[in-house]
């Protein structure tokens, strides 16, 4: 096959090897963890930034648009590629380059696997806050471009606000620091933009991550209900006390239902839901709000509630919940996760909502989610083969996403707006507001070149992706988790 | 340029006759000596809007103003025409208890927000003790955190929402109401600390957090500023129930070390527990209990303090604070306050050769890799030297976000970064 100019202009600055263009090695690339696809020209692996920015200028002179790529399991579209564009994957910008212990951070490049930070802190009793679902995979520079959340960002907050600083190659192929490794540094809050602006601004190459003590003690308690209603309005007594739980996550019926065949987590096959409360610091204070939020629960008339205290018992407790994705995988060939937010307080009322908008599609649904932020995970179930199908579950997910909005919410608590929702980005943000957004975009010279087509409703789409909205399928292994 | 009594007609048309006024000769509006034609007082986000509309319309430079407190901050505007202040808009919007947010407009001072919260026993986790009549708008505008930031977090951390006036006058929303949201660009974050630059903040939503069952807190006197740091670094390592930990030292004072004060809260137990463990590490840092009064700390949250002609900030790793301040303090015995979790010190001189304490400060902080902002000195020194030092690495992005912003360089011109 005869090889374009950008690929022989890629191939002499970053090398032959790490320049992909044969449509075998293409198709690697063409998705994320979502369905929708889109076939690059070439896909380029640089060692540094300075590889980047060779790669974003070759682009550049081409008119290739750009989209950077980590692990590839983001859960909006943000990795996928523009047809014809040049994905720059960041897989061998792998290191970790310092690890400041008595200062609490650590410098990383972005193909560093989000847990392997954790992991490298262990001696130091220090860890990396944020832990999204796909925390074994997923990548750090994924993470900053997604603002990625997880289970204990009620607590701790997301990736945005671990981040203290980012070295990025702008789309003039520039390389330039933001922030930096003090609490403060001059000027805009540049960092800030960057991370959550799904690949749309910069290509993030080191990033400065803050790391946190390990807290001294951990209790977990999981509580179960009857109904799905006595827990979510268990949720709103334990936000209205005042406590903050590291984690207070939820699963209903249909999820345990899923869960139990397979993990074995002992739930009662009658049981309507259950929460997984997890408290954290020192042990004094743990065990005190273990106990209130206990007697919460008991008051909200939980039938049991199972307390872990070591780490093999918390681990049971949290077996159910880690393996449910995975095995909700199993009850149907095809699941629409969703992600949407609510104020807390509205949790038992858009539930119901949810569920009620389920039975209306005619859809069965899973939720497990993040109840403490307000952050909902329905899972819909259904089958892709079927004729009409996927339209119907997108359009089940519009309606859900209406529901989070009408409450006051935001269509995105963690996953990002991507392709996926980008139509929806004008239910919570007026033109004005949007078009202040996109004056960012002017200012960092990066509309057409990085990533186009995403976040914003009014974007010229690239090619065909853009064309063929289709529902998003987690792709993710047996082990992962939203 | 129009005229002063053109332009008083013209606004008054927007907000009523009452709300537009020239300046009362009280320098209560004065930013570096400077004073504006007119201050403008809106009663709504329209009013905002529509004063903004105006003022893109005849080029008026505008600076927004909410308690004054920071008039001080930046460097020398570049003009002056119309002060905007925002003390009418003063309402708390929204505050569910139960959802742990809050949404109030930009005028409110934040004690009167602080007030209002407690009532459910809650607080929104500003800095220890703003001045009096310190607004949230202005809180967010200068990006003044405090003490209590390692433990709380910072205005970037818990704000989660704003509405945003900008230079020509829209009114827009950034972020939201709910605590987790990623929907497109977090403009909160660049409007905090842009010192009204790149738009006019109305409205702010804020995470709040419980008051704690239990606070105290606790104050040692430590002879070295090694000791001291290295006491509050295993503090913090212990996780223990600290709000804040705070590192002070007066000019009448030095020869008797440093003041480590201690916030605790949490649960009885905890602050009981939190105690007894500072006791038992005090003696190995040859400290000993002290009284808290007059302290820096309260010395810097004072309203005559702002009588002092210079104060820095300064924003240096953890680990080299103790040998940083050290420094500082030969630089002719400063007011110094620092809190060792995030290495932030502020240092106060009177009347003083503030042209070569700056020099000199910012040797020191390069040598530490620290960075220097001039808080305040007087607009002699503003017209030699960028209070904010040299511009950051991405100043070139910078320059074109207020650009986009305001092309018409209305908003605050000069006081930022850079001289934007």
């Amino acid at each position: 096959m005869k090889r374009s100019s950008l690929i022989r202009d890629l191939e002499a600055a970053i090398g032959r090897r790490w320049v992909l263009s044969a449509p075998e090695d293409l198709l690697v690339y063409e998705y994320d963890a979502t369905i929708d696809r889109g076939l690059p020209e070439a896909v380029v692996l640089p060692e540094d930034a300075e590889g980047v920015a060779k790669a974003v200028r070759i682009a550049r002179k081409h008119g290739a648009p750009v989209t950077a790529r980590g692990a590839g399991t983001g859960l909006s579209g943000g990795a996928i590629p523009c047809e014809g564009g040049v994905v720059i994957v960041t897989t061998r910008m792998n290191r970790i380059l310092e690890l400041d212990p008595e200062n609490r951070i650590a410098v990383v490049e972005p193909g560093v696997i989000n847990l392997d930070i954790s992991h490298a802190a262990v001696p130091y009793r220090l860890y990396y806050a944020p832990d999204p679902s796909s925390q074994k995979a997923c990548s750090i520079g994924g993470n900053v471009a997604e603002n990625a959340g997880g289970p204990h960002c009620l607590r701790y907050g997301t990736t945005t606000n671990h981040v203290l600083g980012l070295e990025i190659v702008t789309a003039d192929g520039d390389v330039v620091w933001l922030g930096g490794k003090t609490a403060d540094t001059p000027g805009y809050d540049l960092t800030g933009i960057v991370v959550g602006s799904e690949g749309t601004l910069a290509i993030v190459t080191k990033v400065i991550v803050r790391l946190l003590h390990k807290p001294e003690a951990t209790i977990t308690l999981l509580a179960i209900f009857d109904a799905v209603t006595q827990a979510s309005r268990a949720v709103s007594a334990i936000i209205g006390k005042g406590m903050l739980p590291a984690a207070l996550e939820m699963m209903d019926k249909n999820t345990m239902e899923a869960v139990e065949p397979f993990v074995h987590a002992g739930y009662p096959p009658d049981a309507g839901a259950v929460l997984l409360i997890e408290v954290e610091g020192l042990k004094e204070d743990t065990q005190e709000q273990a106990d209130l939020a206990a007697s919460i629960c008991r008051d909200l008339n939980a039938r049991e509630i199972r307390i872990g205290l070591s780490q093999e018992d918390r681990d049971k407790l949290w077996a159910g919940r880690k393996g449910a994705l995975g095995a909700l995988g199993r009850l149907a060939p095809s699941y629409y996760i969703l992600d949407g937010v609510i104020p807390r307080t509205l949790l038992p009322t858009v539930l119901d909502g949810v569920y009620e908008a389920c039975e209306r599609f005619g859809f069965r649904v899973a939720n497990v989610f993040h109840a403490g932020d307000g952050n909902l995970h329905p899972n819909v179930m259904f089958d892709e083969r079927v004729p009409g199908a996927t339209q119907k579950v997108l359009d089940l997910g519009e309606a859900i996403m209406r529901l989070c909005v009408d409450a006051g919410g935001s269509i995105t608590g963690e996953h990002g707006v991507g392709y996926e929702k980008r139509n929806y980005m004008s239910w919570i943000f007026s033109e004005d507001d949007l078009e202040v957004m996109s004056r960012l975009k002017a200012a960092f010279r990066a509309s057409e070149s990085f990533n186009p087509g995403k976040v914003f409703p009014t974007s010229k789409g690239c090619g065909e992706v853009s064309s063929r909205m289709r529902a998003a399928i987690a792709r993710v292994g047996a082990d992962a988790y939203v | 340029m129009v005229a002063q009594v053109t332009m008083l007609d013209d606004l008054r048309t927007i907000v009523g006759d009452k709300h537009a006024r020239p300046p009362d000769g009280s320098q209560r509006l004065a930013v570096d000596g400077m004073n504006p034609q007119a201050v403008v007082e809106p009663g709504s986000y329209e009013e905002v809007g529509a004063v903004m509309r105006y003022a893109d319309e005849a080029r008026l430079a505008v600076i927004p103003l909410g308690g004054g407190t920071q008039r001080h901050t930046g460097n020398l505007p570049a003009r002056y025409e119309l002060a905007l202040s925002l003390s009418r808009l003063d309402q708390i919007i929204e505050h569910e208890p139960a959802d742990l947010t809050v949404t109030c407009q930009s005028g409110i001072s934040v004690q009167e927000l602080q007030r209002r919260l407690r009532l459910n026993g809650q607080r929104v986790p500003f800095d220890l003790s703003p001045r009096q009549q310190a607004s949230v708008g202005g809180v967010l505008a200068t990006n003044t955190n405090g003490p209590s930031r390692a433990a709380s977090g910072a205005l970037r951390d818990f704000t989660i929402g704003m509405r945003v006036v900008t230079a020509d006058g829209r009114i827009t929303r950034a972020g939201g109401k709910v605590v987790k949201n990623v929907a497109g660009y977090d403009l909160c974050k660049l409007y905090i600390g842009s010192l009204g630059t790149l738009g006019v903040i109305v409205e702010a939503t804020f995470k709040v957090m419980p008051i704690a069952a239990c606070e105290r807190s606790v104050t040692l006197r430590v002879p070295g500023a090694w000791d001291a740091c290295a006491l509050a670094t295993e503090l913090y390592r212990r996780g223990l129930a600290l709000s804040h930990v705070q590192l002070s030292s007066t000019r009448n004072d030095r020869d008797n070390g440093w003041l480590l004060e201690i916030g605790l809260a949490g649960s009885d137990g905890a602050v009981e527990r939190s105690e007894n463990e500072i006791a038992s590490l005090a003696p190995g840092a040859n400290a000993r209990p002290a009284s808290a009064g007059g302290s820096a700390t309260e010395r810097f949250s004072s309203e005559d303090f702002d009588g002092s002609s210079l104060l820095c900030r300064f924003s240096v790793l953890p680990t080299r604070l103790a040998a940083f301040i050290g420094e500082v303090q030969r630089l002719e015995t400063p007011d110094i306050v620092a809190a060792p979790a995030t290495g932030v010190v502020r240092a106060a001189w009177p009347e003083t050769d503030e042209a070569m304490i700056v020099e000199r400060g910012r040797e020191i902080a390069a040598s530490h890799s620290a960075t220097c902002v001039v808080e305040r000195c007087s607009p002699e020194l503003k017209q030699r030297v960028d209070v904010f030092g040299e511009p950051p690495p991405a100043f070139e992005l910078m320059h074109r976000v207020k650009q986009q912003f305001d092309p018409k360089g209305i908003l605050s011109p000069g006081r930022f970064v850079g001289r934007l």
